[in-house]
């Protein structure tokens, strides 16, 4: 009985086997974002802000370039458990090159290595890239910090048409020559391995042209060991000593003579990154308490918003996590930001009337929509430390637009 | 057929029995090594030798020989006992670089798209064959640990040159100075190998102004004999056979 059981959980863990094999082989999808929802919720909410994003294409063919640009802001309430941005470096979230990164900025200065920035600094960006392979693609803004990871931000799909059979990457050097970094050195490459791994075959086919393992072991364990290496192979091991040793200098020398001009690699932080200035602040914003209501997909905050300006405003944008909650008599996007990533009326406000200047008044704020849960910001009730963040834009009657941060604790509601 | 009997019939078929192990042996080993080895260089050598903006003259030289003489040392210590073979450093690299290159075509190329002249492997046949050599006309393990463990330190980045000056040629870009190696790397978005963590440069060998790389061959060099004499012990316990009484089990 107990044999014929476990001759059936053999047979069904080996079909079991065989249709798991079937299902992995024959179903693949495309992996084509970048598990930026997976990311815990709190990193996007308490880490970098990013904001006025643009993508200045769509559509791109092989070889021309389009360019991601917007700004950033490091949360001066950066969390405990993520380490501090002092070395980070400003990356692109794409599959793999798919486009070439030509150029990246931070405030005007090109970024090849890594930066230093401030807490509570707003940076802006510019990232240009290069079509290379076609395809959709999903390119977001990233920033990676050491010890905290990559953060991502908002993605937008882009489409990449042509072939890449046809792309090219031109770069002229120091010494004068131009080149195409897509295919320089690869015949070089080839021959200096091709050559050294026929020398070395050659090495090895010398010693498997005679008995190897049982003639060999059975000399040895009769004392005859020392009769195994001949007069001859230790002329070949001397030539093939020489010849190594050789073709090394040799190939050492005519490089250097080829390319007398190297220079190492080139390494090191950049600091000094040039913040932007945003317009002086007159409104303050107090939370007076936060609440996430879990069954509604709704942020509800109490605000006490006072205007220290000479000018009424009004509650236009809340964004968090790179999802923007827009209250539409205020404020509609005109950028092309990604649906996915923009709730056109998901922002309320029990009174959005103009706030006069001196005047404070306390509202219900309340963002709402699906990109609370698609989007696995909810999640940040399961966080550690729950507190939330982000960015309020408030607007002037001239359209004129402050940024004012909000960091506070979340209180779950279940019922 | 009794277990007292012999399983061939005649001289010439057991030449060719015997040649048959060899061959079955030889392929096992070389596609065995080639996965294990290949695994413990990713692991250990890794990003040093998968990008070109990697391969400096200070860490890569040092990092890559000390990582890499392990399984030669091993497999020579097994080959050269057991069947006086000199060919276990050759053999283990061959099997490395012909799992690179598959990698790195297929994998790197073929998957990601990244420019084969951008991934390619380290060389480290040079060293191989002179420490299988050094094995050969020494007959001696510790000779084979300080004067092959050291060549195979000193001769690998002379044995790179001729595919890494290329690459080493400065540019100017946006008004900053980069090599070809570091332009690749730029380049060629890594969305999961972010700038700060490319180990380049670092160290403290500041007084050789810019003749850098020969002290970290040597340094390099003098670590391989240690490493070699670790992990010949490895191969010389992996290749012995004990026989244990019935009582005992």
């Amino acid at each position: 009985m107990k044999l014929l059981l476990r001759d059936k959980v053999a047979k069904l863990s080996f079909v079991a086997l065989l249709a798991a094999s079937s299902a992995a082989m024959l179903y693949t999808p495309t992996a084509a974002a970048h598990g930026e929802k997976s990311q815990a919720a709190f990193m996007r909410m308490r880490t970098i802000h990013w904001f006025d994003l643009n993508w200045s294409k769509e559509e791109v063919k092989v070889n021309d370039t389009m360019t991601v640009t917007g700004k950033f802001y490091v949360f001066a309430g950066w969390p405990e458990t993520v380490d501090k941005p002092d070395i980070a470096f400003l990356n692109v979230g794409i599959p793999g090159p798919v486009f070439i990164r030509a150029g990246s900025w931070i405030g005007g200065q090109l970024v090849p290595r890594s930066v230093s920035l401030e807490l509570g600094e707003i940076y802006e960006f510019k990232v240009l890239l290069k079509a290379r392979r076609p395809g959709d693609w999903h390119v977001h803004s990233m920033m990676n910090v050491k010890g905290g990871g990559p953060i991502i931000g908002p993605g937008k799909w882009t489409t990449i048409t042509g072939s890449m059979k046809d792309f090219v990457n031109p770069v002229t050097t120091l010494t004068g020559q131009t080149i195409d970094l897509e295919t320089y050195n690869l015949e070089n490459t080839y021959f200096w391995h091709a050559l050294w791994y026929a020398i070395g075959l050659a090495w090895l086919a010398y010693w498997v042209r005679k008995p190897m393992f049982i003639p060999r072991s059975i000399a040895i364990e009769s004392g005859k060991a020392n009769t195994l290496i001949t007069s001859t192979d230790r002329q070949v091991g001397i030539a093939f000593t020489v010849g190594t040793i050789a073709l090394v200098a040799f190939g050492m020398t005519s490089t250097n003579e080829k390319y007398p001009i190297t220079t190492p690699l080139q390494a090191g932080l950049l600091r000094g990154m040039k913040p932007f200035e945003m317009p002086a602040k007159t409104v303050t914003v107090k939370v007076e308490d936060a609440t996430y209501r879990v069954p509604g997909r709704a942020m509800q905050m109490t605000l006490k918003i006072t205007n220290n300006g000479d000018t009424s405003v009004r509650l236009g944008e809340f964004q968090t996590a790179s999802v923007r909650f827009l209250d539409s008599a205020v404020l509609e996007d005109t950028t092309g930001y990604p649906d996915d990533l923009l709730a056109e009326d998901g922002l309320t406000v029990s009174d959005n009337s103009p706030l006069a200047p001196g005047q404070t008044r306390t509202v219900q704020v309340t963002a709402s929509d699906a990109a609370w849960e698609v989007y696995r910001l909810a999640d940040l009730i399961y966080d550690p430390d729950s507190r939330f963040a982000g960015l309020l834009f408030f607007f002037d009657e001239s359209g004129k637009r402050q940024m004012v941060t909000v960091d506070a604790p979340l209180i779950p509601v279940f019922i | 057929m009794s277990a007292s009997q012999s399983a061939v019939r005649s001289r010439a078929e057991a030449v060719k029995v015997s040649r048959t192990f060899d061959w079955m042996i030889l392929f096992t080993l070389f596609f065995v090594v080639l996965g294990g080895y290949h695994i413990h260089y990713m692991l250990t050598g890794g990003d040093w030798d998968f990008w070109t903006d990697w391969k400096d003259r200070r860490l890569w030289v040092t990092v890559a020989p000390i990582v890499s003489i392990t399984f030669p040392a091993a497999v020579q210590a097994c080959l050269w006992y057991r069947y006086r073979l000199p060919f276990g450093a050759v053999v283990c690299i061959l099997g490395l670089l012909l799992g690179e290159w598959v990698n790195r075509y297929l994998n790197f190329w073929g998957w990601t798209y990244f420019p084969v002249n951008f991934v390619f492997p380290s060389q480290l046949i040079p060293g191989a064959i002179v420490l299988d050599a050094v094995l050969l006309l020494g007959g001696s393990m510790t000779l084979t640990a300080v004067v092959g463990g050291l060549a195979y330190g000193l001769l690998f980045y002379p044995g790179n040159w001729p595919v890494m000056a290329p690459l080493h040629v400065p540019v100017e870009y946006n008004g900053m100075m980069m090599t070809l190696a570091d332009l690749q790397g730029y380049h060629y978005v890594r969305t999961g190998t972010p700038e700060y963590i490319r180990m380049v440069e670092k160290g403290t060998l500041r007084t050789f102004g810019k003749d850098v790389a020969p002290v970290s061959a040597f340094f390099s060099g003098f670590v391989s004999i240690i490493i070699y004499f670790l992990w010949h012990f490895f191969g010389r316990w992996f290749a012995s056979t004990e026989f244990v009484s019935g009582e005992a089990v």
